[in-house]
């Protein structure tokens, strides 16, 4: 995936970790330290009883195809939970455009109700979404 | 969603997860393009973490992958690693049960005959059985003849049996027969008729036995008691009429005598003495 490998400067708001590849270069000396964590290893520890919402048996094919084999589940959990949170991550914010333009759109009208309670998630939501963490996405709305 | 269901089960397992994580975000629905995009850069995250994970491995010299790697890969990648554990322990996760191995039911062979081999030590178990041994495997066989002098002589013996058998109750079934008693069902005992009708006249049936065929002595010996008949009716009267009553009686006369109808039964017929021409 070239999409976010380039770009990942600007997107990193989420954690406070991420804050400390990033450090300016002008402060050497007060590099923080990775602050937190206990290391994920006792995050892994967690991990043997969780069962997470990718199946194993998806997470260790796909992995497979990249050449990553591993017996031991608590790898292929923790990848699929970083999988998951990626797609959290983005269908959240898709949503709240969603929701954003619903609210703009009953200011506009200025209809008394919802007028669609129903969230769908659409292309240029999504869009939109995966444009803040890095990837650019466009289709065009029709197929030839 | 309106498209083919991809042939990768694997992939709609994904998208299926995704999907729930979408809905737990909140959405009720979404499109099929916005939703195959997020799968698609879903699974693209899985692949991409999974080489840069075995790049990092690798590049420790060592061929088991360790958290550490994919730590790491998720640094690489941009990923932050601090809100896993948060997101992990979130209250509303929707778990999706694992994806069932449907084993691809065995054909059972329904014509199955014979052992299959089983696989030389050098062909991978993963590959096609070996077809049926009858497929391959072919044996000329030819029942051995009996030649016990015994068994022949009993074949040879019952087979002339049944040839006869069976023939004379073709005969009976299908030609005239005589019963052998006076009840009217012709079923049990039918004998075949062995009347001959020669000119309306019945001859005896050993008739033939008695006359050869083949030589023919004198004319006049073939034909004696159809001649010795009709001339008696011709001299009784010509008319043809009443020949032919004449005849029936007869007949009729000949029906009484022969209320059994057997011709071993019938009243003997002598010979009409032959007249020898003087000349």
């Amino acid at each position: 995936m070239s999409h976010t490998n380039g770009q990942h400067d600007e997107q990193l708001s989420n954690g406070p970790s991420s804050n400390y590849q990033y450090q300016p270069v002008s402060e050497p000396g007060s590099l923080p330290v990775a602050s937190t964590s206990p290391p994920i290893s006792d995050f892994l520890v967690q991990l043997e009883d969780y069962t997470p919402t990718i199946p194993d048996s998806v997470t260790a094919h796909y992995l497979a195809t990249a050449g990553l084999e591993t017996t031991d589940p608590r790898i292929l959990r923790l990848v699929s939970l970083a999988a998951q949170k990626f797609v959290s991550d983005v269908a959240s914010d898709a949503l709240t455009n969603c929701k954003m333009r619903q609210a703009n759109a009953t200011v506009t009208t200025t209809k008394k109700g919802g007028k669609e309670k129903k969230y769908v998630m659409t292309t240029e939501d999504l869009s939109l979404a995966l444009g803040e963490h890095g990837v650019n996405v466009r289709k065009p709305p029709y197929y030839q | 969603m309106s498209e083919p269901e991809p042939s990768d089960p694997l992939r709609s397992c994904l998208r299926m997860a995704v999907s729930s994580l979408c809905t737990e975000v909140g959405y009720d629905c979404a499109d099929s393009t916005a939703l195959e995009t997020v799968t698609e850069m879903a699974q693209s995250l899985i692949v991409e973490l999974g080489r840069s994970a075995r790049a990092f491995c690798e590049l420790a010299s060592r061929v088991e992958p360790v958290s550490a790697d994919i730590v790491l890969s998720m640094v690489e990648m941009g990923i932050p690693v601090q809100g896993l554990k948060e997101y992990a322990m979130r209250s509303n996760r929707v778990t999706l049960p694992a994806p069932a191995q449907t084993v691809t039911a065995k054909q059972t062979a329904i014509l199955h005959t014979g052992n299959k081999k089983r696989h030389p030590g050098h062909i991978q178990d993963h590959l096609p059985e070996m077809p049926d041994s009858h497929s391959y495997i072919r044996t000329p066989t030819h029942r051995q003849p009996v030649t016990d002098y015994e068994s022949v002589r009993e074949k040879a013996a019952s087979q002339k049996r049944d040839v006869e058998r069976a023939l004379t109750r073709f005969i009976a079934k299908t030609g005239k027969i005589h019963n052998l008693f006076k009840t009217d069902d012709s079923n049990l005992f039918p004998l075949i008729s062995c009347e001959k009708e020669e000119e309306g006249m019945k001859l005896p049936p050993y008739l033939d036995a008695l006359m050869f065929k083949d030589q023919v002595f004198e004319e006049d010996e073939r034909e004696y008691l159809p001649k010795k008949r009709k001339s008696s009716h011709n001299d009784m009267d010509d008319d043809d009429e009443d020949n032919v009553d004449k005849k029936a009686k007869l007949d009729e006369s000949l029906a009484e005598v022969e209320n059994i109808d057997n011709p071993f039964l019938r009243p003997v017929r002598l010979p009409r003495p032959v007249k020898t021409p003087v000349k």
